[in-house]
């Protein structure tokens, strides 16, 4: 019996008003979307089966069933994508449930003024990600021969008696260890605050370890921001000119986009 | 092809999209509460999944070691004999 409704996102009902949504195939790849106006804002969603579908048995898929997650997760993505190249969504979580259609509209009504001014917060504009990487032994040998205050402590050594330039020398790795996050943090940060001159928002987010990014390079900057559409191929140019100047001394750039705005739309 | 297009036309890894849908995305609750265990440790360590699917796929190619007790029994033997400890789980009179 398909008596859940799955929900992907919410939009504006002018704006489902003025086109009507594409035929796109559902959650269990038979249903079809369909959209459920609930006054100034409209509901995509699908039906799913109540049988089929337990919160027992998606916790154990999400947590247990990789395959199940990764086409699942991709259907998600690719659908709410899609709808937010036609109209300004605000995107659900992964598996946002609901028992019936009255339920699903009180949930959305106790949210209405939240929702309205988070439409207009994203209308005609677009969320991107920029990574930053870094090769750490490229960056850590320049640092290691250009930086002042490591060349004052190399100086300091030279006037020591042998025996204790030994220790100190140790020390001064420390010391490059330090300096090479200094100098990562500063021309991230510097980077950060001129990307956000053509964004709307600009916000930092965690970086994710080399065994998650599959790289061999350090992820030193993780970022999202919102976008006007207009600005965007500034924006990108302006992460492209930082890609070729930085290049050469161990830095890598990635922007990809336009994402849904997942991290623009959360309200709590 | 623009820059732009170019971009949006890559491929995007799923941990990317694991990121944004599990933790990231409206939570409007609904009627169902998937409270997933793993939202926080993808959040904070994404690598829990990538393992899960490397295990997902060392099993599939049969790389996985066979568990038994036996095994196990042996194992625990070894590592009593290797650290010169006495048999803690031995039974006591």
């Amino acid at each position: 019996m398909s008596d859940l409704l799955y929900l992907y996102g919410l939009i504006p009902t002018t704006e489902a008003n003025d086109q009507s949504l594409p035929s796109i195939t559902g959650f269990d790849g038979e249903s079809e979307l369909y959209t459920i106006p609930v006054g100034d804002v409209t509901a995509i969603v699908c039906n799913l089966d109540s049988g089929k579908h337990t919160e027992v048995e998606l916790k154990d898929k999400i947590e247990n069933d990789m395959e199940w997650l990764q086409e699942k997760a991709f259907h998600h993505h690719e659908t709410v994508l899609m709808v937010s190249k036609m109209y300004t969504i605000v995107p659900l979580k992964f598996c946002t449930l609901y028992k019936s259609e009255d339920s699903l509209k009180s949930s959305i009504e106790g949210t209405r003024n939240k929702l309205e001014s988070t439409f207009k917060k994203l209308k005609g504009n677009e969320e991107w990600n920029v990574k930053i990487f870094c090769n750490d032994n490229q960056l850590r040998e320049e640092v290691s021969d250009s930086n002042p205050a490591i060349e004052e402590k190399r100086k300091e050594i030279s006037e020591l008696p042998k025996g204790r330039q030994f220790f100190e020398k140790k020390k001064i790795d420390q010391l490059i260890d330090q300096e090479l996050e200094n100098e990562k943090n500063r021309i991230c940060e510097e980077v950060h605050e001129k990307l956000k001159e053509k964004a709307l928002e600009g916000n930092v987010k965690k970086n994710w370890g080399k065994d998650v990014t599959g790289r061999k390079e350090n992820m030193a900057w993780n970022s999202v921001f919102l976008i006007a559409v207009d600005q965007v191929d500034d924006f990108i140019e302006e992460v492209n000119r930082y890609k070729e100047e930085l290049e050469k001394t161990g830095w890598s750039f990635e922007a990809s986009g336009p994402w849904p705005p997942y991290h623009f739309s959360s309200f709590s | 092809m623009t820059v732009r297009e170019s971009i949006e036309n890559k491929d995007i890894a799923l941990i990317d999209i694991l990121d944004v849908i599990l933790d990231k995305g409206v939570a409007i609750k609904g009627d169902l509460i998937i409270s997933i265990a793993g939202v926080d440790l993808v959040y904070l360590d994404l690598r829990v999944l990538i393992s899960s699917v490397e295990t997902l796929v060392q099993h599939k190619n049969g790389t996985r070691k066979e568990i038994n007790s036996e095994k196990l029994d042996k194992e625990r033997e070894e590592l009593i004999h290797a650290t010169g400890q006495p048999d803690k789980w031995a039974q006591q009179d």
